[in-house]
């Protein structure tokens, strides 16, 4: 064995301190299709979001934004904004010095000296009502002297390109989204992020087929439906804040330290969210000005983002350009992978955790003794960029799934056979590092099955006159997001006396039923019905400290938390039985409601009837979280494989489209697709993941562009008719999802999670399909009617 | 001294110029109870529902008949109610999603919500129900095109369209034969 390999290490439970023994027992609430606790309040209106909130005395606030993508504040004339009635405070950087705004830790001047993209904040206003504030925003005088500004990441990094003034402080610390390098021009921290094993030189020496190919990926906006809104409300001592986050305490923290507040002092609220995609996950940089406005009056302070805001203001998805050379032996075999990303990452925002997110997946995914990626962030004059549901996972699948089935073309092979020829079950290839578990083999198996993979016709194109044509293709994925270190994630479970049974879970529900799953978890480690669980949840005062719902957190860290902390309650009220029935607590069991005195199955006690034994000693069970042994998220690390084991989840789609010739448009029509969730805790749940993974991947694949002038910087299509999400009509008329089990004992009965991961291969299975259809490769993303039109023209003209 | 705006003229309903605003007495009709509201005339059917008669279940998601969110029925028909002032939905019959569930028991579509999943995060949820509830109403014989056609107009982000569907298909194979 390789000298370097690494020390083997036994699945467990990634708690600290006490690891529950297994359940010991069938599920009986795990596994199950169960409804969503809050799905009534959903269905009926009387869910309330962060806009439905209404205080007494509460003033409107609305934000001054730069027209200009550079520029610096030279001078704000605020004379006659003040004399507007009902305008009770005006914030700008002159009575604001110092302040600033925190998105994962990363501090961000609130209003900036100089601005650097077209939306970027310069005043905020807060009056007696609506109109008054929006009087005021037209009658601030600002003064601007305007600065050369570049949008275009390839013309960012050449010699003598502006210079973008990037005002997102320096952070060392590992869990924060800032720079920690200085950036040298427009490149982020000077330098690109390196991935490399062998000798790419001897690789490609060894090729008989080498493909070069340059792919482009667009940005992508999250299109919440419910725009950023909140509700801030100081009294005097302590600020509450109805939000619309992905994380309740990491938007206490990011407010705390923003309004120099004890941590206890900020308590944030958010019972309802309509949806967060990653846009979300903690304080968001509206909201600070609503605080602080609210601060300033000592009224609550209503703020709600507009369309054409949200579309402006929020950190999206980044765009990319991605160089691709590949060499293969003539059996498929790999022999060399090089790869070189350019990321535009507008004027900052929180890059870091993906500095080697778009060149991960190949330099993991495949087999191949010779690779060297890297990936350059580049900064322009665009707005910021961050978290989208798989950041840059699915701009890497865009580009590397199609550039995979362009080289198993080249050597003639079917696209699946050459992926599982080129499979690999190690994480590290070098060392052998596993992944705690790895079923992408299973997923490219089901979803090839399930959408007919053997009608798929090699080269479908050249035995077809029709002008509807269609085609089937296929792409995987993985997604390095099982946890992100340092995993801090806690949960409690008390029972009282009077049979109430709560799950005290600070997490946000943000619509992938994170709240029910860990009820279920509690219901199950507990041995009673999910309904007997009330969960305390969408409030930083709900429980401890737990992570933001994004990057498919919820359940790999909440879960084995929720185990734990239930399963020490459990524990707990077995020594209150034991004690009275006179009998030892480990002969004690319990299941769907009801404790079992021992081996005998008819001496049994109701959960409900026995809580009264307690007395005044309320039962606490508590949970928290261990660190992932190795890196489960690629922060910074440069290497996303370090420790003695790696933790990701993978998945696949196939898709059957239909492309018109005549006309460019692409409809898909089936999609199989599946994700290892480790196991589906509750499979309606991930199914529902599996739909919206679909949309966004369609979104991505064929519809969604934000479209930016190129001499002003200014996007074009901020409403919700130009910027084309996915409608109803844009689905496919049938969707097959495919939810892969297998064991994983570091997790809370094996459960990974999902969510993200599911919209990552379906934009380049549409495109793989696209070439089976018409025979076009298409090298842009999103493949709208005009490119696909203009490729098959250019095929037509060339015959190729 | 240059001075520009970022241009959001199109974005909410801004009425400068117009003070003092113009205030009417309307009599809204909301499912089934009459409402007399002393209104500015620009105030929307949205604006009249959420702040005016605090039924907060119809959403604003774009403000601009784009989303499909503040969808409510009018007179039967699914309209959205943020590009309908209130004025003109005077002496009309509203049902907004607060009308649906009679006595606290769901409506069966509700149910048939819950059920299939056909829910994320919920924001767009109402909305949907309404457009859907006035193609129910509309009449038999209803495809999944008619489905899709009828929530043509509203976005779900989370991406719930094929379980909608299925919950709508279910609901209709439960109806009696007309």
């Amino acid at each position: 064995m390789n000298a370097t390999q690494v020390q083997e290490i036994k699945p467990q439970l990634l708690v600290e301190g006490w690891v529950p023994p297994p359940l010991g027992r069938d599920f009986t609430v795990v596994g199950k299709p169960l409804d969503r606790l809050d799905a009534p309040e959903k269905v009926t209106g009387k869910a309330n979001y962060a806009g439905d909130v209404s205080l007494p005395g509460m003033l409107h606030a609305k934000i001054l934004r730069s027209p200009y993508p550079h520029a610096k504040v030279r001078r704000i004339d605020l004379s006659r904004a003040k004399e507007v009635s009902g305008v009770k405070a005006i914030l700008t950087k002159d009575n604001t010095q110092g302040w600033y705004t925190y998105w994962y830790k990363v501090a961000q001047p609130a209003f900036p000296e100089t601005v650097s993209y077209v939306g970027h904040e310069v005043a905020a206003v807060a009056a007696e009502d609506i109109d008054a504030a929006r009087n005021a925003l037209k009658l601030i005088e600002v003064d601007y002297e305007r600065l050369p500004a570049v949008f275009d990441a390839e013309e960012a990094v050449r010699p003598g390109a502006p210079q973008v003034t990037v005002t997102d402080l320096p952070n060392p610390e590992p869990s924060s989204y800032g720079p920690t390098e200085p950036n040298i021009g427009n490149i982020y921290a000077g330098r690109p992020s390196v991935l490399t094993r062998g000798d790419i030189k001897r690789g490609f020496q060894e090729a008989d087929v080498i493909l070069e190919k340059v792919y482009r990926t667009p940005s992508q906006h999250h299109g919440t439906l419910q725009t950023r809104t909140c509700v801030a409300d100081w009294n005097g001592d302590t600020l509450t804040v109805y939000e619309s986050c992905q994380g309740v305490w990491k938007a206490k923290e990011d407010l705390a330290w923003s309004l120099k507040l004890p941590p206890e002092k900020v308590i944030v609220k958010v019972r309802y969210q309509g949806g967060g995609f990653g846009s979300k996950s903690g304080a968001q940089r509206f909201v600070h000005y609503a605080a602080r406005l609210s601060m300033e009056t000592k009224r609550p302070v209503r703020l709600e983002l507009t369309r054409a805001e949200e579309f402006v203001s929020h950190p999206r998805r980044p765009s990319s350009v991605v160089y691709l050379k590949t060499g293969a032996k003539r059996d498929g075999t790999l022999t060399a992978m090089y790869g070189k990303a350019i990321v535009n990452i507008g004027a900052g925002g929180g890059y870091r955790p993906f500095i080697n997110q778009l060149i991960g997946p190949p330099f993991l995914m495949y087999k191949c003794p010779n690779a060297y990626f890297e990936q350059w962030g580049v900064h322009t004059n665009l707005q910021y960029t961050g978290p989208t549901r798989s950041p840059l996972n699915v701009s890497s699948c865009c580009c590397v799934e199609a550039h995979i089935d362009e080289v198993a073309d080249a050597v003639g092979m079917d696209p699946l056979e050459f992926r599982l020829k080129n499979y690999t079950p190690y994480a590290d290839q070098v060392k052998m590092t596993p992944f705690s578990s790895k079923k992408l083999d299973v997923a490219m198996r089901c979803v090839t099955e399930a959408i007919g993979w053997s009608r798929r016709k090699e080269h479908a194109f050249l035995q077809n006159n029709m002008s509807k044509r269609c085609g089937i293709g296929m792409a995987s994925y993985i997604f390095q997001g099982v946890g992100i270190n340092p995993c801090k994630a806690n949960a409690e479970v008390v029972i009282k006396k009077d049979g109430t049974i709560e799950l005290h879970a600070a997490i946000v529900e943000i619509g992938a039923g994170s709240m029910t799953t860990l009820a279920m978890i509690a219901a199950e480690e507990l041995g009673v019905p999910v309904e007997d669980i009330r969960v305390m949840y969408g409030d930083s005062e709900a429980g401890p400290y737990a992570p933001g719902t994004h990057a498919s957190r919820i359940v790999p860290e909440m879960g084995p938390a929720v185990l734990q902390a239930a399963a020490d309650a459990r524990q707990k009220m077995f020594e209150v039985l034991a004690e009275f029935f006179k009998i030892d607590a480990s002969q004690l069991r319990s299941a769907e409601g009801w404790i079992y005195l021992g081996s005998d199955s008819s001496k049994k006690v109701r959960f409900k009837d026995v809580c009264g034994l307690i007395g005044d000693k309320t039962i606490v069970g508590r949970g928290s979280r261990a660190r992932n042994p190795g890196s489960g998220y690629p922060i910074r690390g440069e290497n996303p494989v370090e420790g003695p084991v790696n933790f990701a989840t993978f998945g696949a789609s196939a898709v059957e489209v239909e492309v018109d010739v005549e006309t460019g448009k692409v409809r898909v029509l089936r999609v199989a697709t599946a994700h290892e969730f480790g196991r589906a805790l509750n499979p309606k749940f991930c199914d529902s993941q599996h739909y919206g993974g679909v949309l966004m991947g369609i979104g991505m694949g064929l519809l969604e562009e934000p479209s930016t002038d190129k001499k002003t910087g200014i996007m074009l299509n901020t409403d919700l008719h130009q910027y084309r999400m996915p409608t109803a009509l844009d689905m496919p008329l049938e969707i097959i999802p495919f939810n892969v089990e297998g064991d994983d004992g570091f997790f809370a009965y094996s459960a990974k999670g999902g969510g993200e991961g599911t919209n990552s291969a379906i934009p380049a299975a549409i495109r793989n399909a696209i070439y089976n259809a018409v025979g076009v490769w298409m090298y842009e993303y999103p493949m709208t009617r005009e490119r696909i039109l203009a490729a098959l023209a250019e095929k037509a003209a060339t015959g190729r | 001294m240059e001075t520009r705006h970022l241009e959001d003229s199109k974005v909410t309903s801004g009425h400068e110029g117009l003070e003092p605003h113009r205030t009417r007495r309307v009599v809204l009709d909301v499912n089934g109870k009459l409402w007399s509201l002393e209104l500015e005339c620009r105030t929307t059917l949205a604006e009249a529902l959420r702040e005016h008669l605090g039924l907060k279940g119809t959403k604003i998601g774009c403000n601009r008949a784009e989303c499909g969110t503040c969808t409510v029925i009018m007179d039967g028909r699914a309209v959205y109610s943020c590009t309908v002032l209130a004025v003109e939905a005077a002496g009309k019959r509203i049902q907004t999603i607060e009308g649906l569930a009679e006595c606290g028991k769901l409506h069966p579509l509700q149910k048939l919500f819950i059920q299939y999943d056909a829910l994320q995060c919920g924001y767009c949820t109402p909305g949907i129900i309404m457009s859907l509830k006035a193609l129910l109403d509309r009449g038999s014989n209803i495809t999944r095109g008619d489905i899709r056609e009828a929530i043509a107009g509203n976005y779900c982000r989370c991406g719930s369209f094929p379980n909608i569907e299925k919950a709508v298909e279910d609901f209709v194979r439960r109806q009696p034969d007309t």
